[in-house]
Parts: C-alpha cells; structure tokens; sequence
C-alpha cells in the first residue's frame, strides 16, 4: 500500500470516486449570514439531495466541511478542530466572498480574510451571498471534479502542514488541537511513512 | 419562597411594586431619593441625567431599592478621546413604571477605572467583562475581568477610538495576492498606498 503510486489512478480508484461523488455528506458551519441560503438549497425548492448532498450533524460522519461566511479568529479554531476529526478524504468549501478575501470585513480586526491559509480550500462559491442556484452549480462543479479524481487539496494539508500550522499559530499564538495531523498523513500513504 | 430562602440582592425592594407612576412623579422621586438633580425627561418613558463617578455605586443602590429600578439593562461606554474621557452609561429599567433611567458618568481616560456594580447586580460582571476587553476600564472590585468575547486577543483594547482597526488588519492578516482597485472608490485606496513590506504572517 505504502509503495503505490498515487498519482496514477487504479480502476478501483474510478469505481470509488465515482461512488464517492454521489453521495457527500456536508456539514455546514453556519457562522456567517450566507447561510440563509442554505435552508432553500436543502428543502424542496432547489432539493440538493438528489445530487447526494445530505446534511450531516457530525464532523466524522461528513464529506463536505462549508464555511458559509466570515470566520473570526475565535470561530476559526473551532473550525480547525472540526476539520481535523473529518475523515479524509475531505472537501472544505469556502462559501461567500468573505472567506475568499474577507469581503465586507476585509478591515475587520478579528476576522480572518483567506481561508486558504488556514484549511485547504477545494473549491470557492463567490458571491455575497451565493444564491441556491449558483451553490447547485458550485457542488455540481465539486461533483465532478471528485469523480475524475481532481479534488485533492485535502492532501495538501498533510503536504504543506508546516504552512498551515505556522499560519494558524500566528493567530492563535499556538493551536493545540490534540490530533496528530503527521499521523494521518502516514496513514493515507500521503507522508512517507516513519517510524 | 420565604424571606430566609432568599438572597438580599434578589429580593424586590417595595419602591419596585405598585401602581405605575408618571414620568414627572419619577424624576421628582429619583431627585429626592438619591439627591442627585441632574435627571430630566430625554423622551417618552426615558430619563437621563448625569453623575458623578464616586456616586455612581450609591446612587444605583438608591435607585434600586428607594425607587424601584430593579433591572440594570446594559452599561455602555463610550470612547470621548478629544476630551480624554470615556463615558459610562448605566441603563436601569423599572418593571413597575415600565421606565428606562440612563445614569452618565465621566471617567478620565487614563487610567479607565471605575468601581463595580456587581454586589448590587451580579450580571453587571458581563457588562464590566464586555466594556474591560474593549475598551480597557478596569472596574475595580470586579474580580472576574477574564477575556470575554475576544478569547484569543493580544492587541490593545478594539474599541477605543485610537485603535485602528483597518492598520491592524493589514499589520496581523494576510490579503489574497492581488491588487483590489475597488477600495479606491470608497475612500482613496488603502492597497494602492500601504501594499509594499507588509503581511506578516507570511
Ligand atoms: S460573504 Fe456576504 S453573505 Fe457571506 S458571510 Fe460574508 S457578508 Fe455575509
């Protein structure tokens, strides 16, 4: 397991992402007012559920991490220990143009402005808000990329911890999130394994 | 619940039961009550008035239990920096006379210090929290003064209004690598100016 290619795409790995990609499991952390236009997304009107797309109420069970909006530094922590009790493979959706660039907040003193500094961002829905029709084709775009094996930023956590973690501790002073991330990484063949 | 059961500061003074009374009847009753003359009528059903800061603790526990103003809805603060005071603002609510009476208070700047309120109202300790971590008044007395809502904060005090929160947010965050222009249009351009040598949580 640990000597196989990894990028090279075995038939079992098409027949798993496409499984995978039809049915992701979301959580989604509602700090930010985008979330309003969740509800909709969800309930009859624009039904994500008959792409798969299901609300999870528990980090472990789920697929899809979503940040619907601006994150404080106090609300980022909590985000960073969700993501890290998430089982990979995993998809963090920045949602809204604060994530993306801190939007409206972008002179704010407390809310991060990139996510992507912090968590490994697979995908972006601009707007402010998003609206349910631009979310569909936003996890729509997401559907596809899982399914010809694309949406991989979630390695990139174990890759480039060190940026993440030094991102993170500039924040926080420093983070202790009780999980060994290195360890992780071993076990998804991601990190060379060491012992 | 009986008399014994109960601690003295939950119990309802008499003032605070009784037929409502008028807003005149209640700034007459606050004047000679508490002895402080400065509380007028601001609007229908508000009274507002000045006082000093070392009055401030008996003139609420006057207000309380001689007058009836059993709820301290919020204190709030505001930073005067040109005159190099903060102003406290003390709002106490009568369930009775469904009234709202305003206490101001002056405080020097530096140092920001005032005495607690929190053997009279305990909730008050949230407020003190609040004004402590934002604007740095120290309420002396108050023995819980830990972070509140800013749990991860090492800058100075946000809300005071020499602290610059748009020079914050360029000095501690990291923007997306480009060059916005929009800023431009709204007041000459932050990005364009203060872009060079700075991001330092690269
Ligand atoms: S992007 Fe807009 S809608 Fe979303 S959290 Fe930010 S301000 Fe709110």
């Amino acid at each position: 397991m640990a000597e196989k290619e990894l990028t090279q795409r075995t038939a079992w790995d098409k027949v798993l992402a496409n499984l995978r990609k039809r049915s992701l499991w979301m959580l989604h952390y509602c700090t930010g007012c985008g979330a309003v236009e969740l509800p909709p997304t969800m309930t009859s009107r624009f039904d994500m559920e008959r792409f798969g797309i299901m609300p999870m109420v528990t980090p472990r069970q789920a697929d899809i991490l979503l940040i619907t909006g601006y994150l404080s530094v106090k609300t980022l922590k909590r985000v960073i220990l969700i993501y890290e009790q998430m089982v990979a493979p995993k998809y963090v959706v920045g949602f809204g143009s604060c994530t993306i660039n801190g939007g409206m907040y972008w002179n704010s003193y407390t809310t991060i402005k990139a996510l992507d500094r912090y968590l490994p961002v697979e995908m972006y829905l601009a707007g402010c808000m998003p609206r349910p029709e631009a979310i569909i084709s936003g996890f729509n775009s997401l559907i596809d990329k899982i399914g010809k094996g694309e949406a991989n930023s979630w390695k990139d956590y174990y890759e480039n911890y060190e940026f993440y973690k030094k991102n993170q501790d500039h924040v926080f002073g420093d983070i202790e999130t009780h999980h060994d991330v290195p360890a992780d990484g071993r076990y998804f063949g991601i990190l060379e394994a060491k012992r | 619940m009986n008399a014994q059961t109960q601690a003295p500061t939950t119990s309802r003074p008499p003032a605070a039961t009784g037929a409502p009374r008028m807003t005149e009847a209640l700034v007459s009753a606050i004047t000679a009550e508490t002895g402080i003359a400065t509380f007028r009528t601001k609007s229908p059903r508000r009274i507002e008035g000045t006082v000093q800061a070392d009055a401030l603790h008996s003139f609420a526990a006057a207000l309380r239990s001689r007058v009836g103003f059993e709820h301290l809805s919020a204190i709030s603060c505001v930073d005067w920096i040109a005159e190099g005071e903060f102003e406290l603002v003390y709002h106490f609510w009568s369930y009775r006379d469904s009234h709202l009476v305003s206490a101001r208070v002056r405080i020097p700047r530096e140092p920001g210090s005032m005495a607690t309120i929190t053997d009279l109202w305990l909730p008050a300790s949230f407020f003190e929290r609040d004004i402590h971590e934002f604007y740095g008044v120290v309420f002396q007395g108050n023995t819980d003064l830990e972070r509140y809502i800013l749990s991860d904060w090492k800058g100075p005090p946000p809300m005071r209004k020499d602290f610059s929160s748009r020079d914050f947010a360029h000095e501690h965050f990291t923007f997306k690598d480009y060059e916005p222009t929009w800023d431009e249009l709204i007041d000459g351009g932050y990005h364009g100016q203060k872009r060079q040598g700075e991001g330092s949580d690269e």
